[in-house]
């Protein structure tokens, strides 16, 4: 049986046609592409790119860390800053700070003159009240306040008195802080936005996430204040009512959403944001506009490394441990994938301002192969396989693939890479139950004790179970001393720990941000904590804000 | 009767495409009219409205399909793979495939293009930059191959299903047709052993005998025995050639001329041509036998049998007249008349309305039996 054909010569028409419109999208120019002229109503308003919805709540820190800081910090101001260039704290809603002999209470003094953005002031309890609710959120953010005598108890439930916890107003313009124990990098620690006080309606407006319908709700005493929340990000405006507001040269700041860091990339091409932080990991790329653009780069408080849990098996053998990390090579790896953002880590502590890395570690496969030789393992022959344990979300990291790789090539070690969920990790942890962990820790001051601290004693941090007391003493003085005698006391500390090599670092990390040339005042700070208040737009399209009082 | 107009149809409403087709279109309707209303306040340009929480970003694509599936309907029902085209056909379809997966792609990027506030020039960038992230599904070439796929296997079954019931309608046909034809070796045969043709062919034989016209007396026995034969002979095709049957018709005749003695006269009038013309195997037997026996054999007057062939066009037109006495005024003698009744079903279920069996009386004496049907011979 046979069928009349019925082949009509339009539809090739249509399909023809619509393969036309397709071709033109797919195949169309992606260089040399007209940026977007700046609004009007943006003339002085830095436009910065978030690659998701963070809520203001400076309560929920959010990654990646730049963004978050740069809302919070815009609309929040904690007690102290850090100098970027030193590291050492700054005044900032605390005019002065004194500690006490035993160095066990820091008495700060608040500025007088500083408001809310509802023209009210700024007083020792609205911190006092901020700090308690971290610490009543079941959230790891909480531990930033566990230096404070009873804080730990306070947030595990176990004292119901907050008024125990060592944080108290004892007057207006009075915050005392009492500490469990002495801590030389809490006044550091105070920088953290974290810390940042709330005014007594803000946690019902933050709860009901009620400026979404009233922006002006939320009260904070930042440089900036909300004036639009929406899907499509955050638009702040230089608050009239803040201390230094003189010094604010941009009228606002509009935080756009972008779907993802390549998305954000774009719309700093096409003139729709200012500012992007960090970029997108992997290879950079050609941008498709010619919108003049500069690439500031800092190098994070961060390490990542391979802990060895020194209680089993052959990485018991300080040899063994040696020859592993002699037998890697970051640089290739780091080459291969993403060379723009991954520095080799030849030491534990990364850059930190005053403190340059040292180099304390090497690579040489030969000498790898004889270490191993002599702790029994000639060839590998004889070595266990080792278990490393993996976050799922890691699955599309070729790095430890990359280590793996390198310690069966150089020395026939062959490893287990298990993925899973956060909860099995920690049960493994805890049970002891691996070989390796990848693992990466960001300092929260600039400090390197900050880091160095990891090896303290058994720890979530310490993955390695490695301790020793000679670190454990250095450390201790260090925390006691300042200026170069506490810098050498925490070189000793790491050349110690890398002696022992119970963690072998491979990677730190560069931060980078894509800055629009317009956008001036940009500085480096390791923890990405620009303030917003400090940068301006070029000339011929700023206009610095007007203060205008109600 | 019923007026056929407002006569309750026996075809369902929810087999009609055009149900399905308004259908399909209120749903897409009500569809667009929800989006619009979801998206008004940013389409209105709200300072607090924005595209990326609206349901025209946020509904997965896959919705597109609802929009894609008549499409394909109808490409499938008009792109048929059974004919010569279908190299074209198969080309169409990939062409399709992969215009959908790029319709895909294209609105994947031009979300993310409003969503993000990009210049729509931006869109090439953006599709670049999903390809590179692996952005790129593929998925909906293959459903569409598989929708596709589906379409032509529902379509091949049904048709499948037609010509199934097609052949079984065929089959029933021709087993009604062989029926008909054997009865008509039955009715012929019957006529045959009829006791008073038996007899007067008998008869005659004997009488031949007697006058030592042994000669004769062979071909009368031989002739009946191939009488026998083929009527007997239920192998025989069921159409045959207008010569064919004419030398049956001779076998019969030479032994009615010896019964009717000189009285008979058998005439043949067959047009040039006719010979070859095929027609129902013992078609005319039972015509010239009931002229035989309501015609010449009832009026000692009646002596003329004449059988015509002659090509009308793309018809042939055979008659048998005998000038014996008219047509009995009784129909149920028409209708019941020997053979009649099977001649006019076999001509029915093999030339439908083509044919027809005509009867009557042909003045001024004689009766005249016409069948007229298309003129068919064997295909060289």
């Amino acid at each position: 049986m046979t069928a009349r054909p019925r082949f009509h010569g339009w539809i090739t028409l249509a399909l023809l046609g619509l393969t036309a419109l397709l071709a033109a999208a797919f195949g169309g120019r992606r260089e040399g592409l007209a940026v977007r002229p700046r609004p009007p109503e943006d003339g002085n308003v830095l436009r910065v790119a978030c690659t998701q919805l963070m809520a203001p709540d400076p309560h929920q820190r959010h990654m990646p860390l730049a963004q978050y800081n740069q809302l919070i910090l815009g609309l929040w101001e904690p007690l102290v800053e850090c100098d970027p260039a030193t590291g050492q704290p700054q005044p900032a809603a605390a005019r002065s700070w004194a500690w006490s002999a035993d160095r066990l209470t820091l008495t700060l003094a608040l500025r007088p003159d500083a408001r809310w953005s509802n023209g009210e002031r700024v007083t020792a309890a609205d911190f006092v009240r901020g700090w308690q609710r971290l610490l009543r959120q079941m959230t790891a953010e909480a531990e930033t306040l566990f230096p404070l005598k009873n804080a730990a108890a306070y947030h595990r439930g176990q004292l119901k008195d907050a008024g125990a916890v060592g944080v108290h107003a004892l007057d207006d313009f009075t915050l005392q802080l009492e500490l469990a124990a002495p801590r030389p990098t809490l006044v550091m620690e105070l920088a953290d936005p974290l810390l940042s006080p709330l005014y007594r309606t803000d946690e019902k407006v933050l709860a009901g996430r009620e400026y979404f319908q009233t922006a002006s709700a939320l009260v904070t005493n930042g440089p900036f204040h909300l004036v639009q929340a929406s899907a499509d990000g955050y638009r702040l405006a230089a608050s009239p009512w803040y201390h230094d507001f003189a010094a604010v040269h941009l009228a606002g700041v509009q935080f756009v959403r972008a779907d993802n860091l390549a998305i954000a990339q774009l719309q700093l091409a096409a003139g729709v944001v200012d500012l992007l932080s960090p970029t997108p990991f992997g290879r950079s790329r050609t941008m498709p506009t010619v919108r003049p653009f500069t690439v500031e780069t800092e190098l994070e408080p961060m390490v990542t490394s391979l802990d060895f849990n020194v209680t089993r098996g052959p990485l018991q053998d300080v040899r063994v441990r040696q020859a592993l990390a002699l037998a890697l090579d970051r640089s290739g790896p780091i080459q291969r994938y993403d060379p723009g953002h991954m520095v080799a880590a030849w030491a534990w502590v990364p850059d930190m301002p005053g403190r340059p890395s040292l180099t304390l570690l090497k690579e040489d496969a030969r000498e790898a192969r004889r270490l191993l030789a002599a702790a029994g393992y000639p060839g590998g022959r004889g070595f266990p396989v080792l278990a490393m344990d993996l976050p799922l979300a890691s699955r599309g990291d070729p790095f430890p693939q990359a280590w793996t790789e390198c310690w069966y090539r150089e020395l026939g070690i062959k490893t287990y890479i298990r993925y899973g969920t956060s909860t099995q990790q920690a049960a493994h942890l805890r049970a002891g139950d691996f070989d390796v962990l990848y693992n990466g820790l960001i300092a929260t001051v600039p400090d390197a004790g900050d880091l160095l601290g990891a090896f303290l004693g058994p720890a979530e941090f310490n993955g390695s179970r490695w301790h020793d007391e000679d670190v454990t003493a250095l450390l201790t003085r260090a925390s006691s001393r300042s200026g170069r005698e506490h810098l050498d006391l925490l070189a000793q500390a790491e050349r110690r720990v890398m002696a022992a090599v119970p963690s072998v670092p491979v990677m730190f990390q560069r931060r980078q941000t894509l800055r629009a040339d317009e956008v001036q005042g940009w500085y480096a700070d390791p923890l990405a904590r620009q303030s917003l208040k400090r940068l301006q737009l070029a000339a011929g399209i700023s206009a610095r804000p007007i203060r205008a009082l109600e | 009767m019923m007026d056929p107009d407002t006569a309750p149809s026996a075809f369902p409403l929810w087999r009609s495409g055009r149900f399905w087709l308004g259908m399909w279109l209120a749903v897409t309707l009500v569809l667009a009219a929800l989006l619009l209303w979801d998206a008004a306040p940013w389409l209105r340009g709200e300072p607090d409205a924005a595209f990326r929480y609206t349901r025209l970003n946020q509904w997965p694509l896959g919705l597109l399909w609802w929009l894609l599936v008549p499409a394909a309907l109808w490409m499938q029902q008009n792109l048929t793979m059974v004919d010569w085209r279908w190299p074209w056909t198969l080309a169409l379809h990939a062409l399709a495939a992969a215009l959908v997966t790029a319709l895909f792609i294209f609105l994947a990027a031009f979300r993310l293009v409003v969503a993000n506030h990009l210049p729509v020039s931006f869109l090439p960038v953006v599709i670049g930059d999903l390809r590179e992230m692996g952005g790129w599904n593929y998925l909906p070439a293959l459903v569409y191959l598989l929708l596709i796929f589906a379409l032509y296997a529902v379509s091949f079954y049904r048709e499948w299903r037609a010509g199934l019931r097609l052949t079984q309608e065929l089959k029933v046909a021709n087993a009604q047709l062989e029926t008909r034809l054997v009865r008509a070796s039955l009715d012929a045969l019957k006529m045959q052993l009829h006791p008073h043709f038996l007899f007067n062919t008998l008869n005659s034989i004997t009488a031949l005998i007697r006058k030592d016209r042994t000669r004769e007396a062979e071909d009368v026995v031989a002739g009946l025995g191939e009488l026998l034969r083929r009527s007997l002979d239920h192998r025989q095709e069921a159409m045959e050639t207008m010569a064919d049957a004419l030398v049956f018709l001779r076998r019969y005749f030479d032994i009615e001329c010896i019964r009717f003695q000189d009285r008979l006269q058998v005439e043949y009038d067959i047009a040039p041509g006719c010979r070859s013309a095929l027609v129902p195997s013992l078609m005319l037997q039972p015509l010239v036998e009931n002229a035989m026996k309501h015609g010449i054999a009832q009026d000692p007057a009646a002596r003329l049998l004449r059988i015509s062939a002659v090509r009308d066009g793309t018809r042939l037109i055979l008659t048998v007249y005998n000038d014996g006495p008219p047509l009995p005024r009784d129909d149920a003698v028409l209708r019941n008349g020997i053979g009649i009744q099977n001649t006019v079903s076999r001509l029915q279920m093999l030339y439908g309305d083509e044919a027809r069996l005509r009867l009557r009386d042909q003045p001024p004496h004689g009766v005249r039996a016409e069948v007229i049907l298309p003129f068919q011979t064997h295909t060289p």
